[in-house]
């Protein structure tokens, strides 16, 4: 690719506008991902003056931090889980794979929206992901998760229009 | 006197608590330093008795005289510290006596025990420490005792029933030179020694304080029993100042064995009062009665008002005691203008509240000195027909104490005591300070039987 080709009159606005979405797409998948490896964690320091010095009384304070790490995997809220477990379409047989794989696959999307990999496969397996997503939030009647990701889907189905405008990716 | 300084300094302004600001618990500081290091690792880690008899350090020797409810959880609490050793238990109930020695047993502290106290004192040549817990008014013959044959003590509160008992307390501690720590527990406990130096002190986050209050309720409970087969004598409960076994099982309920309520339950938190506030108040009136146990001599609730007089103003404190309601459970409360703290050592009715008015507390949250709670929701349009009061304050917003005690409340003032007996720092509460802050409590008892307000001067204080 060259700089001419986005400096194209006719293609530079769709290509512009396709960059934005994959960029869009992607960091959303992506960080919604590595949020599923996320937890908010108790620990227990010793309370410190704001020169670092432990305090004379020995006091421990108990901080919340986030941290991440496989360990902390979770692909829903229990809240959410324990609703789909409710649902009797939604066999453990199907929900117990989707947990397993759902922070991984949306990971791997994002980081290949963003890359430029594959990239009209890639929208359309994140429109698949999404629909399977929708249809459990349906189920347990979550309509402003429907919403939300028909939102979504919308957009991939708007990037696919566009798709033939990709630049800036490491496959075409 | 806590530091009620103006306000401007910051976090990044610490004075680590010298100069001006100090308190007359400041001269502290330096034990604490000291063992901050110590304090924090023990914090870490996991109570353990076995293990902490097997960490090693000077070992001290030590006797438990009484071996009571407050006796074991003491006794307990001791178990947990490193480096002590229980040589000797004394009680005159030979049901508790057992107790103890058994119990101890199963901790590898072979005890002897004895039935009188001098006795003990005859024999354990090698003695170094005495933890007294026996009813109020034998505290001031067994400290006294103990700390003449060269053991350093730590005692129950209160000191003793009667003001002379606990003067001649502080009188023995000072010519014998023995540590005498007396049993104001929270004094050692991180969550108040963090409340009163930082966020009283050095952040000044409650203003000029003005008020103050405080309870501790419980709800209605049966007098002590006791098993038939372990009656004691009733010769053997003369000699020791009972009346009978009911007495001596219920002793805190009797004028010449105990203080009644204000005196059991009201005398930590008098203290934490008084303590806080540097001193003890200059007046004092109170309420109370004998309206719902029959069988005791003590009122059985009283209601205290207390005044003070701190270096920014007066300031006042409400104290209740009641017997037969647990409704609010217990804490101590200090209101200034620009916020509240409630402090209890039930974490869960502990926090800090600021006023709508007050600076920022945002640099001591970032420092986790405060944890902010989630602000209630706002009321809507429509309820605002329903405020009864035009000029109401607007809500305060709460934030929790995030500092955590991984161990026993009593723990702390222990290993405070025994690490001043192994001369590494100051005792948290030695019996002179403690008598400062429990006459306040004297006079409260004084001044539900006077009917009228009571005066706490300068000759009270002295020794």
């Amino acid at each position: 690719m060259s700089s001419s080709d986005v400096c194209d009159s006719d293609s530079a606005g769709p290509t512009w506008a396709f960059l934005t979405l994959r960029l869009w797409l992607g960091a959303r998948a992506l960080l919604a991902g590595v949020e599923k490896f996320s937890e908010k964690i108790t620990v227990q320091e010793p309370l410190r003056d704001a020169d670092g010095t432990p305090d004379p009384s020995g006091a421990i304070v108990e901080i919340q931090k986030k941290v991440y790490g496989f360990s902390h995997y979770h692909a829903v809220p229990e809240s959410l889980q324990t609703k789909f477990l409710q649902e009797p379409l939604l066999s453990s047989a199907l929900t117990t794979p989707f947990y397993a794989a759902l922070g991984y696959v949306l990971v791997i999307l994002g980081v290949m929206l963003l890359l430029g990999l594959w990239t009209r496969f890639s929208l359309v397996l994140m429109a698949v992901l999404y629909t399977l997503l929708m249809i459990g939030l349906l189920l347990i009647r979550q309509e402003d998760g429907v919403a939300w990701l028909g939102i979504h889907v919308g957009l991939i189905a708007f990037a696919l229009t566009l798709a033939k405008h990709n630049r800036f990716a490491l496959t075409r | 006197m806590p530091k009620f300084q103006q306000r401007g300094q910051t976090p990044s302004a610490a004075d680590k608590r010298g100069g001006d600001a100090a308190s007359t618990f400041m001269g502290r500081r330096q034990f604490l330093t000291t063992a901050a290091a110590a304090g924090a690792a023990l914090a870490f880690a996991r109570p353990a008795r076995l293990l902490a008899q097997a960490a090693g350090g000077e070992r001290l020797n030590v006797a438990l005289i009484g071996v009571g409810a407050q006796g074991r959880v003491l006794m307990e609490d001791t178990l947990k510290i490193p480096g002590i050793r229980f040589v000797a238990v004394c009680d005159i109930w030979d049901y508790n006596r057992q107790y103890g020695q058994r119990y101890l047993k199963k901790f590898g502290h072979l005890v002897r025990v004895y039935h009188d106290y001098q006795e003990m004192l005859d024999q354990e040549k090698d003695l170094q420490a005495v933890i007294v817990a026996t009813p109020d008014f034998w505290h001031a013959p067994h400290a006294i005792g103990c700390m003449k044959a060269g053991k350093h003590v730590y005692c129950e509160k209160m000191m003793s029933n009667t003001i002379e008992g606990a003067k001649s307390m502080v009188r023995a501690m000072r010519e014998t030179g023995r540590l005498l720590q007396i049993g104001h527990q929270r004094r050692s406990n991180p969550r108040y020694l963090v409340a009163l130096h930082d966020l009283i002190g050095k952040a000044n986050l409650l203003g000029r304080i003005t008020t103050a209050n405080g309870q501790w309720n419980r709800a209605v409970s049966a007098d002590l029993g006791w098993p038939a087969r372990a009656t004691i004598p009733p010769d053997v409960l003369h000699r020791y100042g009972f009346e009978d076994m009911h007495q001596f099982r219920n002793w805190r309920w009797f004028k010449k064995c105990g203080g009644g309520p204000l005196s059991d339950l009201g005398a930590h938190q008098i203290d934490v009062f008084n303590w806080y506030f540097g001193g003890p108040p200059k007046t004092v009136m109170a309420g109370g009665g004998n309206d719902y146990y029959p069988r005791h001599e003590w009122f059985d609730n009283a209601m205290v008002i207390y005044k003070y007089e701190i270096p920014t103003g007066p300031a006042r404190a409400f104290y209740q005691v009641q017997t037969t309601t647990s409704a609010g459970g217990y804490f101590e409360q200090f209101m200034g203008i620009e916020g509240t703290l409630k402090m209890s050592e039930n974490p869960k009715y502990t926090a800090i509240y600021r006023e709508a008015n007050a600076p920022d507390w945002e640099p001591w949250v970032r420092l986790h000195y405060l944890n902010p709670q989630e602000a209630p929701a706002p009321a809507d349009a429509d309820s605002d027909s329903s405020l009864v009061d035009a000029r109401e304050t607007a809500e305060l917003a709460t934030y929790a104490l995030p500092v955590v005690l991984n161990k026993p409340v009593h723990q702390p003032h222990l290993e405070n005591f025994f690490n001043a007996v192994r001369g590494q720092g100051k005792l948290n509460c030695p019996a002179d300070e403690a008598f400062r802050s429990e006459i306040a409590i004297f006079k409260a008892c004084e001044a539900v039987y006077a009917r009228t307000m009571v005066e706490i001067t300068p000759d009270d204080l002295k020794i």
